[in-house]
């Protein structure tokens, strides 16, 4: 098996923030030296284009189900180090419910959250964290609510020793440092969730910077920072 | 351990389960599924109430993948929900495990009994239905069938289902364990395993790969088939009609059989013991013998769905049907039934 | 083969009685299977326990006509009509409703006075648990409130 990042296996489109999301959870679980003991799993989104890209055990769920399976996986194998990947519909809208439940129950998972504001696979529809007033195929009329703030909602239920924080794909120290803590938060027996500003420049329909301003101006209403 | 004991069908699980090596439930509490969860419980053994059956599911998944032996009791809408989890295990092959016991349906129905939920448990997901369903007439078919679920699914990785239902789990009746004495265990083994590196998907590209990945699970299941469907033929040597029920009305079945052998009737009952796969070569074996044929069940026709599909040829055999959807069947009533056809 | 149907209404003690006699006859070594009716249905409903008891194999354990059916109360006795045949003997509360008065049985002991007429019927029909009854009927209720009524009640109902 190859033991390197199998780039020909990158499906992402390009400018999509995945790869660096992804690239460097692999830095951070070879610094802290988990990786073999690691599995990754992948909701039904985009992020289960990530299912041969790193060199470890990578399994796809199902939309909104990733939570509960590497939780399962978890229970059965301590030793593990299990992480979740999925984007703001599958861990905000179809998978909120089991979210919810590892905080509240303070399962020792991590769960990564790449949120990019639309149901990105299925072509841009609204999604949780879809802006007040964007206009996407299901709300042409644009959206009414207010974008959903999830990890504002985990610190709800976690407990205090959880580890909840918001970073963005261009907050490049943040980014790997908080990652780590995320896992160290696992290993010490504690839920961990990380939501991760992403771009999507194929629906956000931005090119260039343009990707760039937006993912930045994400960070007036979603914000950084550990809570 | 005694070896005659006095108990309910849910202890009788949770004594299989135990049994079988055992270390883990998922579970949602739903009636007539509930006691076999807080039998579990009580048996110290471990186990989590999530949030709802479909977390159950999925967990149940993450945890085989791991190389846990775990299982999960549910019944009607918590059969529904856990067929998403059990859609994944069916294409990734798990073991996943599931007593299911039946309840009227459709919606909430009734939270007693039925024979509705076949339909479910054999096709439920959004695939083939290359799962094993087993169907328990009695508590100690119920303690050998949850005994060889556990072995068959990690044995041939295709989910697994033992059908019941509120009767038999609430019965309470005398089961004699000395005759499991010789039941092994199949191990369980991680699917993914720490020093490897596997990447593995449950969603296709290109339809030809999962065409490809259908058609070599195809083959496993046929060859899991040939060992394990099994079917019971009762007093059917020189039966003129043949009755065909699974489950505790199979059990009525077979008492009718006894009481209308003791009249000279010629009757003989063939019982599926697996749903999933049928047991073709014993459906098809008895019904060359007769000219008549009753298919009873408490649903609308979920069993004879599956028996007519396994027929090979059925030129010159007639069917009639007993029909009661949600309700039990008596001895008498599937007598009085026999008694009038001609 | 004995069938057995006990019905009351939820409340009256039926589920009690019923294990009582169905343990009892299990560590006499005889086969014997027991159901009750439902949790939705007990809740201010009736309350069912449908007992059958054999020397051979029980292949299935409901039945639709009983050898025996108690009936406690109304309901019970509307819901257990169906079950009544020409040899069914039945045990119905208001034909002991004297009977109980005289001995100044207790109304929470009516469960446990009928519950010793049966096991008299059983000894009658070749099956003698009473040992086994009685030790069961001690250890369950004799740390628990009205012990006396109840061994009273135990007592008038076996003679």
């Amino acid at each position: 098996m190859n033991k390197e990042i199998n780039n020909s296996a990158c499906k992402f489109c390009p400018g999509c923030g995945y790869p660096i999301v992804l690239m460097t959870l692999e830095k951070v679980l070879s610094d802290l030296g988990v990786k073999e003991k690691s599995v990754l799993g992948l909701d039904i989104g985009c992020s289960l284009l990530a299912w041969n890209f790193l060199p470890i055990n990578t399994f796809q769920t199902h939309h909104g189900r990733v939570t509960p399976t590497i939780m399962g996986f978890k229970r059965a194998k301590k030793d593990s180090t299990v992480i979740g990947l999925t984007g703001d519909g599958g861990a905000y809208a179809i998978g909120l419910q089991s979210l919810l439940w590892a905080a509240r129950r303070d399962e020792p998972v991590t769960i990564l959250v790449v949120n990019n504001t639309v149901y990105a696979m299925t072509g841009g529809q609204t999604a949780p964290t879809t802006l007040k007033g964007q206009k996407t195929d299901t709300t042409p009329q644009g959206v009414e609510a207010e974008p959903l703030d999830g990890i504002k909602l985990l610190r709800e239920v976690a407990s205090e020793k959880a580890f909840l924080a918001r970073t963005a794909v261009n907050d490049i120290g943040n980014l790997k440092s908080y990652i780590e803590k995320a896992i160290e938060t696992q290993k010490s027996g504690h839920f961990a969730c990380v939501e991760i500003l992403s771009m999507c420049p194929t629906n956000w329909k931005t090119k260039g910077v343009d990707t760039i301003n937006k993912l930045n101006s994400l960070k007036e209403v979603f914000k950084l920072g550990i809570f | 351990m005694n070896k005659k004991q006095f108990l309910t069908g849910s202890e009788v699980v949770v004594r299989g389960a135990i049994d079988a090596g055992t270390s883990m439930m998922y579970g949602y509490p739903i009636t007539p599924g509930t006691e076999v969860f807080t039998g579990w419980v009580g048996s110290g053994k471990k186990y989590l109430q999530t949030e709802d059956e479909i977390a159950a599911g999925f967990a149940m998944c993450g945890a085989v993948i791991a190389g846990q032996k775990t299982f999960t009791a549910t019944a009607g809408p918590g059969h529904v929900l856990m067929q998403d989890g059990l859609s994944m295990a069916e294409g990734m092959r798990l073991p996943f495990v599931a007593v299911v016991a039946q309840r009227g349906g459709p919606s909430s129905g009734t939270v007693i009994y039925s024979q509705q939920e076949v339909t479910l448990a054999v096709y439920g997901g959004n695939g083939e239905g290359m799962r094993l369903v087993y169907s328990a007439s009695n508590l100690e078919e119920l303690y050998l069938l949850t005994r060889l679920a556990f072995n068959n699914a990690w044995k041939y990785r295709f989910p697994t289902i033992v059908l019941t239902d509120g009767y038999l789990l609430k019965t309470k009746g005398v089961v004699d364990f000395s005759k499991f004495e010789k039941l092994e265990n199949v191990k369980p083994y991680p699917l993914v395993k720490e020093g490897e590196i596997k990447h593995w998907r449950n969603i296709f590209t290109f339809e030809e790969e999962l065409f490809e990945e259908i058609e070599k699970t195809k083959v496993d299941f046929d060859k899991m088939s040939v060992e394990v469907a099994e079917s019971e033929e009762y007093e059917t040597e020189d039966a003129e009609i043949l009755i065909i029920a699974h489950g505790i009305v199979g059990a009525a079945a077979k008492l009718a059989v006894q009481k209308l052998r003791i009249e000279n009737k010629k009757v003989g009952l063939w019982r599926p013991i697996t749903l999933r796969p049928l047991d073709n070569e014993g459906l098809n074996k008895n019904l060359n013998k007769v000219k008549k044929v009753l298919i009873v069940e408490s649903s609308l026709g979920q069993l004879s769905k599956l028996v007519k599909d396994g027929i090979k040829d059925c030129a010159n055999v007639s069917f009639e049907y007993l029909q009661k959807p949600a309700v039990g069947i008596e001895a008498e009533e599937i007598m009085d039934k026999i008694l009038k056809i001609k | 083969m004995l069938k057995i149907l006990l019905a009351g209404d939820g409340g009256q003690g039926i589920q009690l009685i019923s294990k009582i006699l169905s343990d009892s006859v299990f560590e006499n070594g005889f086969n014997i299977t027991q159901i009750p009716n439902y949790g939705l249905e007990q809740r201010g409903g009736v309350s069912l326990s449908f007992i059958k008891i054999s020397e051979d194999e029980i292949v299935y354990p409901k039945f639709s006509q009983a050898d025996m059916v108690l009936v406690l109360s109304d309901q019970a006795r509307e819901r257990t009509k169906n079950y009544i045949g020409d040899k069914t003997e039945k045990i119905d509360i208001l034909d002991f409703k004297d009977l109980l008065k005289e001995n100044n049985i207790l109304l929470t002991s009516f469960n446990i006075f009928f519950l010793g007429l049966i096991l008299k019927k059983l000894k009658e029909n070749k099956i003698d648990i009473l040992e086994n009854a009685s030790n069961l009927l001690e250890k369950k209720l004799s740390t628990k409130p009205n012990w006396e009524e109840n061994k009273k009640a135990f007592e008038v109902g076996l003679k």
